[in-house]
């Protein structure tokens, strides 16, 4: 059918499979690793877990691609959506088993974020990173000739050793962000936003307050209504006219 | 009687084809949860989705043709309109044949987004389903809006409404039949209006690339679904009120309470459709008690007042019994019974054990088949023998109406019975925890055949009524 051939839609191919990957990690139990943090302690996941929320992503110091870039999108919405340090703090877990701690605090230099409290730069055993990669279905793989890491961008909630959400990939905007921290912040958020453009939506996610609020898109719901009435009126008022209209014919 | 109009004639006809054809698509799906047909299970899914979009739309024009004809009584209709409502309908008839047997469409009745977008089917069988929901919805808009036109053309919209008896006057007399036609067709043409808003949004995401709005989505499916499908009922109760009073001998006159009835509906009918996304934990908590409300709200003028009506119409009364009196009394009773069951369905906590069980396909089907179906069949008898004017075999029609009472309420009980003990709807196989499901289907299956053995025999009674009808018609 050639309408559906031109299609945006048949064009792309099936849709990426991104909310399904996102909805089947929701739950998962992750395993307790050990971690060496950037001013050279030693910490269990479990023991930060039990401390305060985390909000788990990947990387790593020599990545030329989107770590860097991912990172700093990340400080800015976390810092825009609110909450960091007293709800939950921001674990960035690197992917290269050979960084050392130095590594890890040129990262957070980098970043502007050395020395934050709230920002845990870590690393772990390369068994450790697999394993817990492996929990999360993050997929990792070293180019032998580039020597980069071939990998996605994953950003985890994570609350008492559970993943609350999880984000696939770099979302467009900070909304879906959003989602995710408020429920880091002990916020149930009913909703859940697609990737890709929502002309109209029945609720959205008032960011500061982290209510759910009514939007644009229930008026939709009440326009048929409105419009069959509507035409009901403009339909008997024409035939009024046409019947008075005929009456003075009569008459004259 | 009036004379029975040539495009009447044509939709008993389609109807009288179509009918007995999703029937048999009906009982093809029990036989699949019965663990019969094996090598054909892999077509349940689209035979279902058939099933549903068919029983729908043959129901919903075979109540509209209905009124069309009785309207004739006081009001003219634009025959042309008629005409081009036939065409348009089998039009979209053919589009969506092809979709599910070309395309092997299998989406469901309620096409609930995003499903047709996520099957295994291919793309173009869904632009064509979607295409074939266009042409017949602009069908029917168009036949809804002649047809408030010529209501118009004759009454003003308080006199169509009947809002004058709520001032205690009943001149000028407004008859039952012509109110509620009209609170159904703007309920209707709500219906359809929200069936182009849902088809409109998923052209976008088709077109566009966007993603719409899951819980929108499904809002706006349901409003088009449910309102569409419970003013096909009204439109059943609006022949019962203008025909049963003929064989009672005793007129069934608008009143009060019949006004302030059926203009509560109107409203009511627009909201109850929220009880659908009960289950929908995201739906905002005040349309949720909304929908609860209106939808017990809907029983009492709708059912309430007409089923009172009915037995005092009846009460007493030199009653004529034959076909046509005694479907359109059975009708009903189906609709009472049915609509017994989707308050029960209705009520959020019950509907947390009932939801997407067969308790759901029970209810619908109860006052679907043994309800509007029994009032439309008996109004088609009726206009075909007023026309014939043929001696009436009573043990024959007592026979149809029998095995079609016993056919499907037998139907009905194992959809209950079923729904009650957990088995889920839309299951084409159950597994070993559901195995006593099947043993269900496997006797609906004979409840079902004994349906269309009832129905056929009135296919042969009206049948032979309808030749002579369409040697009369104009």
């Amino acid at each position: 059918m050639c309408i559906a051939a031109a299609s945006p839609a048949a064009r792309a191919g099936p849709p990426p499979p991104t909310t399904r990957a996102e909805a089947a990690l929701a739950g998962r139990v992750l395993p307790d690793i050990e971690l060496t943090l950037a001013d050279g302690r030693r910490a269990r996941l479990a023991q930060l877990w039990r401390e305060q929320a985390l909000l788990l992503t990947f990387y790593y110091r020599r990545c030329a691609g989107t770590c860097t870039p991912f990172l700093e999108w990340v400080r800015d919405a976390v810092g825009e959506v609110g909450g960091l340090g007293r709800d939950y703090r921001v674990l960035a877990l690197t992917i290269d088993a050979a960084e050392t701690t130095a590594d890890l605090r040129a990262q957070a230099a980098a970043l502007r974020l050395l020395g934050r409290r709230d920002w845990l730069f870590a690393a772990a055993s390369e068994a450790d990173v697999a394993h817990i990669a492996g929990a999360l279905d993050f997929r990792y793989r070293l180019d032998a000739v580039t020597r980069q890491y071939d990998h996605n961008s994953l950003l985890v909630g994570i609350e008492q050793g559970r993943v609350l959400r999880a984000l696939l990939g770099t979302p467009e905007g900070s909304a879906r962000l959003r989602e995710l921290v408020w429920e880091l912040r002990g916020r149930f958020v009913p909703l859940y936003r697609m990737p890709g453009r929502t002309p109209l939506r029945c609720l959205t996610l008032d960011p500061r307050s982290g209510q759910v609020r009514l939007d644009w898109g229930l008026l939709v719901l009440v326009l048929p209504a409105v419009l069959a009435i509507g035409i009901a009126g403009l339909t008997f008022a024409a035939a009024r006219r046409e019947r008075a209209r005929a009456a003075r014919g009569r008459t004259q | 009687m009036n004379k029975v109009h040539s495009n009447t004639l044509y939709w008993m006809a389609i109807t009288g084809v179509l009918f007995p054809v999703l029937i048999l698509l009906g009982i093809f799906l029990r036989t699949v949860q019965a663990g019969g047909l094996a090598p054909l299970q892999s077509w349940f899914y689209p035979m279902m989705t058939l099933h549903g979009v068919g029983m729908v739309g043959v129901w919903y024009v075979a109540a509209m043709a209905g009124v069309s004809q009785m309207l004739t009584r006081y009001v003219e209709p634009t025959p042309l309109i008629g005409r081009v409502a036939i065409i348009g309908t089998l039009l979209g008839v053919g589009l969506l044949l092809a979709c599910v047997f070309f395309g092997r469409y299998a989406a469901g009745w309620y096409f609930l987004y995003p499903l047709p977008f996520k099957g295994e089917w291919p793309q173009w069988s869904t632009v064509l389903f979607l295409v074939s929901l266009t042409v017949l919805g602009a069908t029917w808009l168009l036949w809804s809006l002649d047809l408030l036109r010529a209501i118009a053309k004759r009454y003003t919209i308080s006199q169509a409404l009947a809002w004058h008896y709520l001032a205690g006057r009943s001149e000028p007399v407004v008859p039952p039949a012509v109110l509620i036609t009209t609170v159904s067709l703007i309920a209707g043409v709500a219906a359809l209006l929200s069936g182009v808003v849902v088809l409109a949004l998923f052209y976008v995401e088709l077109f566009a690339g966007t993603s719409n709005d899951a819980l929108l989505m499904k809002n706006i499916t349901f409003f088009f679904g449910h309102t569409l499908v419970n003013l096909t009922m009204y439109l059943g109760v609006a022949l019962v009120y203008e025909v049963l009073p003929d064989y009672a001998g005793r007129p069934w006159k608008t009143n009060r309470i019949v006004a302030i009835s059926w203009n509560c509906v109107l409203l009511i009918v627009l909201v109850a459709y929220f009880h659908h996304l009960y289950m929908d934990f995201v739906q905002p908590g005040v349309l949720q008690t909304i929908g609860q409300i209106a939808s017990y709200a809907s029983a009492i003028p709708a059912a309430v007042v007409t089923i009172f009506g009915a037995l005092l119409l009846v009460y007493r009364a030199p009653m004529r019994w034959n076909l046509a009196s005694i479907l359109m009394f059975l009708g009903l009773a189906g609709w009472a019974i049915g609509g017994v069951g989707a308050v029960i369905d209705s009520t959020i906590s019950a509907n947390v054990k009932l939801h997407n069980t067969l308790w759901v396909p029970a209810h619908f089907h109860t006052y679907f088949l043994a309800g509007l179906c029994f009032m439309v069949i008996g109004y088609f008898y009726h206009c075909c023998q007023q026309l014939a004017e043929q001696p009436e075999n009573r043990g024959l029609q007592r026979i149809a109406a029998t095995l079609m009472v016993i056919g499907a309420y037998g139907v009905f009980a194992m959809f209950y019975f079923a729904g009650a003990f957990g088995v889920p709807r839309r299951y084409s196989i159950y597994p070993a925890e559901l195995a006593y499901g099947a043993k269900y289907a496997a006797a609906a299956t004979g409840f079902a055949a004994a349906f269309l053995l009832g129905f056929i025999v009135y296919l042969a009674e009206t049948g032979k009524r309808w030749l002579r009808a369409v040697r009369a018609a104009p």
